[in-house]
């Protein structure tokens, strides 16, 4: 094999690319601690039963694993929510939130390495652990200059609620989620009895169409407004999308039709948009039941930025003048200390005259000094 | 910007413009597009491509919405909303080997365009085969003495008897699908609400 072929998604990151991730991540860090989240780092590998255990359900076929000494499954961290949650069973219960910058690998995605900065906020009120959640979101992109975006929200409790009384057992289940996650309407109907659950089945149908604008809450207000626990997880998202306009954010919509990815979603999900491209920059929700493999009753939230997509579209920093200062051997220390008369400069040192075009500004101090 | 539209070329391309026409839609351009692979009407900006690619054009959000055959979907899978199925295209996935074929007793095996199809059957019913992946032109397979079977899609049957096969079993139905970017319908819905509304309620 050519030694200078990587593997597919395997990449070499040069320059302006890496820049702006440092100053991604930098920024990340000054924003969350200035809203008092603390720094948490779980290791990159851990044993696959921390992701594939059935409260948190991952698939094993899409980790990156092998066999340690003793016949353990070992992977490489795939998911920061899923390690921190059991990370956090052995921190002080007194700090609430959290927050995290590394990559995950996951063999589904493309380039198997993507990399996040997060937070997570537990044993809060849950209205209040949403609210940071978003506003902290807010808050960073704004920091970073993106300013073309759209919020979602959705929640899980929709869902549940309209097949509880289908009393379906786990396996169609499952399907009719894949079916709603799939938006695709002829499923529904594949999958409910449509003699006994006509009613059922539309409505769930009518959810795969249920996005749009706030508009979509006073819709559904109305149409479900004799059933109670709906029309309060309407309300709540409601409640979020009213903060997020009035701090200006500058699209908010919503999906009731939306369904939970991973099992241990329950409640407000919630995804950024980039426009145009439609890439998602940051994604999270509620996971309460997360920590019920701990046998721990306590609130859970968070979200993970997408650092590789924001890499995209964040602007170039400024482009600094290059200036190079020719010295020799016995020069040198006088180059190193004219650095400081060029403080917006990149200031390089060489021996010898470098060609023309390389830097905006060349200055010879050898000739200097042999006066 | 108009909606851009993913179509399968061939014999789905054909069908979808006489069911778009049939909505009013202007189809002139896309019927005299000639060999070319992009065409833009007044509202819309079509690409053609062959299935499978029509769902990668469509997963990346090159494409807004796409028209594919169900068979494709469910080989290939692809990361969209599947919405909903077109008034053409139906087709059924079968099991089909020769005239008279006695099934050998050990391991058969299947030649088939759609190994992941082939894989999901043979394995709900607890039977292991060995697949041979083809690129078209199944029925000879059999026939030649590559496999003891093949697992393809069946329109009419013609091209099946004509070859001496017949089917031996028959497992999925599909038809040709309206798919779309898991960004762009939300994203812009307004653009595309009206479009999907009319390729779904043209067929009731």
């Amino acid at each position: 094999m050519n030694r200078l072929f990587l593997p597919a998604g395997s990449q070499d990151q040069v320059g302006d690319r890496l820049n702006n991730k440092a100053k991604l991540n930098e920024t990340f860090r000054r924003v969350v601690r200035g809203r008092d989240f603390q720094a948490i780092e779980t290791p990159v590998v851990e044993y696959a039963q921390t992701f594939t255990n059935p409260h948190v359900g991952m698939n094993l076929s899409k980790l990156l694993k092998w066999f340690d000494r003793d016949g353990e499954i070992e992977v490489l961290r795939s998911d920061w929510t899923t390690a921190i949650a059991r990370a956090l069973m052995n921190q002080n219960a007194a700090q609430l939130k959290w927050f995290y910058q590394g990559s995950v690998f996951r063999n589904d995605t493309s380039g198997i390495e993507s990399r996040q900065a997060g937070i997570e906020i537990i044993r809060t009120d849950p209205l209040l652990g949403e609210m940071e959640s978003l506003l902290t979101a807010v808050a960073y992109l704004k920091e970073i200059d993106v300013r073309n975006y759209i919020i979602e929200l959705g929640h899980t409790g929709l869902f549940d609620y309209l097949i509880k009384s289908l009393e379906l057992n786990q396996e169609t289940e499952e399907q009719l989620r894949l079916a709603l996650y799939d938006k695709k309407q002829d499923a529904i109907y594949q999958i409910i009895n449509k003699r006994e659950h006509n009613e059922i089945a539309q409505d769930l149908v009518e959810l795969t169409k249920a996005f749009g604008g706030k508009e979509v809450l006073v819709r559904y207000g109305l149409r479900w407004q004799d059933r109670p626990e709906l029309v309060a997880i309407l309300n709540q998202l409601q409640q979020l999308v009213a903060v997020l306009e009035q701090i200006g954010v500058p699209e908010v919509i919503v999906d009731l039709g939306r369904v939970k990815e991973l099992p241990y979603y329950s409640g407000t999900m919630f995804r950024g948009y980039l426009k145009p491209s439609g890439k998602t920059c940051f994604s999270g929700g509620r996971y309460d039941k997360l920590y019920a493999q701990f046998n721990e009753d306590i609130t859970a939230i968070g979200l993970a930025f997408d650092i590789d997509v924001l890499t995209e579209v964040l602007k170039p920093e400024p482009v600094k003048p290059r200036i190079c200062l020719v010295a020799c051997p016995q020069t040198h220390l006088k180059a190193e200390l004219m650095r400081k008369d060029f403080p917006n400069g990149q200031v390089d040192i060489r021996y010898q005259i470098p060609a023309t075009g390389l830097y905006d500004q060349v200055i010879q101090i050898a000739d200097e000094v042999k006066e | 910007m108009k909606p851009v539209i993913a179509l399968t070329k061939g014999r789905l391309e054909k069908q979808f413009l006489s069911y778009f026409s049939s909505l009013q839609y202007d189809t002139e351009p896309l019927i005299k597009k000639g060999r070319k692979l992009r065409i833009e009407t007044d509202q819309f900006a079509f690409i053609f491509a062959k299935g499978p690619d029509v769902t990668t054009y469509v997963q990346y959000g090159i494409a807004d919405l796409g028209v594919v055959g169900g068979d494709i979907l469910a080989e290939f899978e692809p990361d969209v909303y599947d919405l909903f199925p077109l008034p053409f295209g139906k087709c059924r996935m079968a099991v089909a080997t020769e005239q008279g074929k006695i099934w050998p007793k050990h391991k058969k095996t299947i030649a088939s365009k759609y190994t992941s199809i082939t894989k999901d059957f043979f394995k709900n019913k607890g039977e292991s085969v060995e697949i041979i992946k083809l690129e078209g032109s199944v029925e000879l397979a059999p026939i030649l003495g590559l496999a003891d079977g093949i697992v393809d899609i069946v329109e009419t049957g013609t091209t099946l008897k004509e070859n001496g096969l017949v089917v031996s079993e028959e497992f999925l139905k599909f038809s040709a699908r309206l798919i779309a970017n898991r960004s762009a319908l939300k994203i812009k819905r307004n653009e595309l609400a009206a479009v999907i509304k009319r390729l779904q309620e043209g067929q009731i």
